[in-house]
């Protein structure tokens, strides 16, 4: 993985002593919280409900152990002893004080992290598919180009102020698992005629209250042009995006409101001026940050599961194997999900314990390499199949051995009014609730693969609009409701949920999902229809009736 | 001796150089550049440098008057001499100007009369002046002096600190209330400078001097002085009165010395006082002056305002498209690039397309919503002027603030370019100053 030189080191440094003075400044009242506001987010720091709130970056989802047990140890001592995985592929701590904030980064920065450009009005961490490097259905390792993103993309000068957060995702696979139409830009490698590598650009997608999914703006660019395409859009953007109304900033409105073709003529136009200039990014440049991601030694042997056998002698573990191992591009080797989404438990959270018994698993079994995935998992992505039995143990012991990756319970949660201020409903309390009911080994084999996710307001952290069945809290006359969504995808064929119809309680929420699932179940034509493809093959009739009758 | 109204100059040509040198001066670094006495080297760069072609000298061809007279033909005897006619001045002092301007060589001598219509109304029977001096010289000397100088960007002015008390802190240049630069090169001399100048040039006295008038005004208002006397106390002898109006600003003070003017431009590393003033609606093209041309109004008035005679500044406003006056920009010396809040960071694309893609090179400052902490990121993006109303960004600039990041990520700016061996992307930071 990336390692930083000096540079990066004295980088961090500097920004965490920028920081700290600004906290300072703050703290003695010369910083107005409207001037510290600005400064703070691009620092990462929040002012949630209750308390400050620090996101800390993890750059492309990739981190060693050392890092993760700088986690616990920061979530153990400044923390309640727990840290709070997003769909961003970082990490949130809920209850730091401010004044322990310079501390924590410059215990962070130990560990070559930072919370630098988590939130605010510029470019945030790029997220990418958390098998990255790993995956069989790989072309190219998008990491690198990712690291290089992060650098040309960290206190950027001119993109500091953007009319709105700015978010990039990239993937190296054809199947994509990082969402990326749902970024405001999504690269995808995709090898020419010639055979060369280069990226398709989205742009404008999102979520939020306008969801919209990202349209194709250039089918490719090569890499040696990449910076100086995405600085071509950010320009455009900086300058044109609209500032009247934060619900209309987001890229995806202007080129909505621009039109696609239009907007691409102003990138174009943009890109004729930059390209070829000092952004060109030059192989040996590329070549020299990719053997930071060299992969590690791995000793390719022919080991594989033999489901059939296991099912049978032991089917708790097949079913492990099944859903929470990911085919890797070496044979021997598999990419290990460790899911933090225990029936009842919250999505995404994890222990100062977990992570430290997390740490020791990424050090011996995973070549010290740890991932986090936008599904706010955590992923061993190179376990030797060999090894994956004794990983399996040490995570059932540490209560992290749920097997239901992908499956109805592995939902995507925001923290909802638990902890948000933005929040208009609860969403932790709706997921364990759903959970509980569908928490059955048994029923989850049933039902196969189906994603929910659900978000506490409009804002759609929790990325309901790309649910299988979205869930997403409202507030109507002071009650908390909810509304569902189906036909939601974000993957390669991106789609934005459908409402249903009217919101409902919570109470409620769990039996309209059975009846959902059991439409789905009733009609499919066999195992493997999945619930999109019942969907579209039905339409949404015989769901929304499920749901509210025949009126 | 021609009888003319003054005429503004339009020859836009000859501006060029002291534009330039205009864009990169801070007043303060001028009161610093020359030697007390050094009148000459001060009057050289107001002539030539800094107010090319938009300078005039002011003279009441008085006892004194010579010697500035006789610098300023020795570098350019066609400067504008605006002379002020109010009417009630010796014969002996009318002729002086005639003798000197011979003997000088001037050429370009102008006469200022009173506008008739206000001395018909205020003063018919021609005595004013014992009633209320300040309102004679008002009609008489202030009003054709300002509406001469309207075309001017500064004038040259022949005081000296040791004249009167207010005159005591009078520094080379000033600022004055309407922005007009005033030279003053003869501050720091005394009587005996000017004695010996006069000498070592043997230039021609006033008729009076000789008889006790050691400085010499209106023949009313003007009386000989006795031994022990202050030079000028023979001037509204007996009155309250000390200045006659032109040196006076909107509050009746002497203009304020530069060192005591509020300093709000940084640049450069420190504050200095801003020669730049607020752009008021109004004003023909030609007029403008030492102000910021929204880009609008400049778009919609384009050939007026490039044919006008002074130096002038743009304001880009963060709506602004900076490529319209792309072809425009020899013309400013100074650009303004407004952060109506330091939210909008639309300023910062703009700095970045003037400086590195159209390759402005002066003055670019950032006004509005300016805060320490943007400082840094305006730098890179090529902006190298503050105006700061903040108080405690003030402070931190004056403590000379340095961000704490010294390294860069990414390339930007015109000298942050790829070095050697390193990481394309990265550089350290070579101009956090
Ligand atoms: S979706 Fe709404 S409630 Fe949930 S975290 Fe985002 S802003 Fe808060
Ligand atoms: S000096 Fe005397 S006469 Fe001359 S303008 Fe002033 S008041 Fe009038």
């Amino acid at each position: 993985m990336y390692r930083y030189d000096q540079f990066d080191a004295r980088f961090v440094a500097g920004r965490v002593a920028q920081f700290s003075d600004q906290i300072e400044r703050r703290i003695s009242g010369e910083l107005s919280e409207d001037q510290f506001r600005p400064l703070r987010l691009m620092n990462g720091l929040y002012l949630q409900l209750h308390a400050y709130m620090l996101r800390v970056a993890v750059p492309y989802g990739t981190m060693n152990s050392a890092q993760l047990r700088k986690l616990a140890h920061i979530a153990r001592t400044y923390d309640r002893g727990y840290g709070h995985f997003t769909t961003r592929q970082n990490i949130q701590f809920n209850w730091p004080r401010l004044d322990d904030v310079p501390q924590i980064l410059s215990e962070l920065a130990e560990v070559e992290m930072h919370a630098i450009q988590t939130s605010g009005n510029c470019i945030r961490n790029v997220t990418t598919d958390q098998f990255a490097g790993a995956a069989a259905d790989e072309i190219i390792d998008p990491r690198p180009v990712a690291e290089i993103i992060r650098q040309w993309s960290s206190l950027h000068p001119e993109f500091t102020f953007l009319p709105r957060k700015f978010k990039i995702a990239i993937t190296g696979a054809a199947h994509d698992r990082a969402a990326i139409k749902f970024h405001d830009i999504g690269l995808m490698a995709r090898r020419n005629e010639a055979g060369e590598i280069g990226w398709t650009v989205h742009v404008g997608g999102g979520m939020g209250r306008t969801p919209m999914v990202a349209r194709k703006l250039n089918s490719f660019v090569p890499h040696a042009d990449l910076l100086a395409y995405l600085e071509s859009i950010l320009r455009v953007y900086n300058r044109y995006g609209r500032r009247d109304n934060k619900y209309k900033a987001r890229i995806k409105i202007l080129v909505r409101e621009e039109g696609l073709a239009s907007f691409r003529e102003q990138v174009e136009s943009e890109f004729s001026e930059v390209r070829g200039g000092v952004l060109s990014l030059p192989e040996d440049e590329l070549n020299r940050i990719k053997t930071y991601f060299a992969p590690p030694e791995f000793k390719d042997s022919d080991a594989r599961f033999d489901l059939a056998a296991l099912k049978v002698s032991d089917p708790e573990f097949a079913r492990f194997v099944v859903h929470n191992t990911h085919q890797h591009a070496r044979p021997g080797y598999t990419s290990v999900t460790i899911s933090l989404k225990p029936v009842g438990g919250v999505p995404g959270d994890a222990t100062d314990t977990q992570m430290d018994i997390v740490a020791d698993l990424v050090e011996r079994f995973s070549f010290d390499e740890l991932r986090v995935s936008h599904e706010q998992n955590l992923v061993l992505p190179h376990v030797a199949i060999g090894d994956v039995r004794s990983v399996y143990e040490a995570l059932c012991a540490a209560g992290l051995g749920e097997a239901n990756v992908g499956q109805i319970t592995d939902m995507i949660v925001c923290p909802g009014l638990d902890y948000c201020a933005l929040a208009n409903a609860r969403s932790i309390p709706v997921a364990q609730e759903i959970s509980k009911r569908f928490g059955s080994a048994k029923r989850q084999e049933e039902i196969g693969d189906l994603k929910i996710k659900i978000s506490g307001c409009i804002n759609a952290c929790g990325h309901h609009h790309g649910g299988h069945i979205g869930i997403l809290g409202v507030e109507k006359r002071g009650t908390e409701l909810y509304q569902i969504t189906v036909g939601g995808d974000a993957s390669e064929n991106a789609a934005i949920g459908n409402i249903l119809g009217r919101g409902i309680t919570g109470e409620e929420v769990p039996d309209a999902i059975e009846r959902l699932v059991e439409v789905y179940l009733g009609a499919r034509s066999g195992a493997d229809e999945s619930f999109l493809n019942t969907l579209s093959r039905l339409g949404e009739t015989p769901f929304r009736e499920a749901l509210y009758g025949n009126d | 001796m021609e009888m003319i109204e003054h005429s503004s100059h339009t020859d836009a040509a000859r501006r060029a150089g002291g534009e330039s040198w205009l864009a990169a001066f801070g007043i303060m670094a001028l009161n610093s550049m020359f030697g007390q006495k050094d009148a000459s080297g001060v009057l050289r760069m107001a002539i030539e440098d800094l107010l090319v072609d938009d300078l005039a000298v002011v003279s009441s061809f008085g006892a004194d008057s010579a010697v500035l007279l006789h610098m300023v033909c020795a570098i350019n005897p066609d400067l504008p001499v605006l002379f002020l006619q109010t009417g009630r001045h010796f014969d002996q002092t009318l002729a002086y100007v005639k003798t000197l301007s011979d003997r000088l060589g001037l050429t370009n001598v102008q006469t200022l009369v009173p506008d008739s219509d206000q001395l018909a109304r205020f003063d018919p029977d021609a005595d004013l002046w014992k009633s209320d001096p300040d309102s004679c010289c008002h009609i008489r000397k202030t009003e054709p002096l300002d509406k001469a100088l309207s075309g001017f960007g500064g004038w040259v002015t022949g005081r000296k600190r040791h004249q009167t008390q207010e005159r005591g802190v009078l520094s080379h240049f000033e600022l004055t209330d309407d922005k007009r630069i005033k030279v003053n090169p003869l501050a720091y001399w005394d009587e005996e400078d000017v004695a010996a100048y006069k000498k070592v040039h043997n230039l021609p006295e006033h008729p009076l001097f000789g008889s006790g008038f050691t400085s010499i005004g209106c023949a009313p208002c003007t009386s000989a002085v006795t031994t022990g006397e202050g030079a000028r106390a023979g001037r509204w002898r007996g009155l309250n009165k000390t200045e006659c109006g032109i040196h006076f600003d909107v509050n009746k003070r002497i203009s304020p010395a530069m060192a005591k003017a509020e300093l709000t431009l940084f640049r450069d590393g420190r504050f200095v006082a801003d020669p730049w003033g607020k752009w008021v609606e109004g004003p023909a093209p030609s007029e403008a002056r030492y102000a910021h041309v929204p880009l609008a109004q400049f778009v919609a008035n384009r050939t007026a305002y490039l044919a006008g005679p002074h130096p002038l500044g743009l304001l880009v406003g963060a709506g602004d498209n900076v490529e319209e006056v792309a072809s425009d920009l020899s013309r400013f010396s100074s650009i303004a690039i407004e952060f109506r809040t330091f939210t909008d960071g639309r300023g910062y694309s703009s700095a970045r397309l003037l400086v590195e893609r159209m390759g402005y090179k002066g003055e670019l400052r950032a006004v509005g919503d300016v805060l320490v902490d943007q400082i840094p990121l305006m730098r890179r993006c090529g902006i190298n002027a503050f105006v700061v109303g903040h108080a405690a960004t003030r402070k931190a600039l004056e403590q000379g603030v340095q961000s704490a990041i010294d390294v860069f990520m990414q390339p930007v700016g015109v000298d942050e370019i790829p070095l050697g061996t390193r990481c394309f992307l990265r550089r350290a930071n070579h101009s956090n100053s």
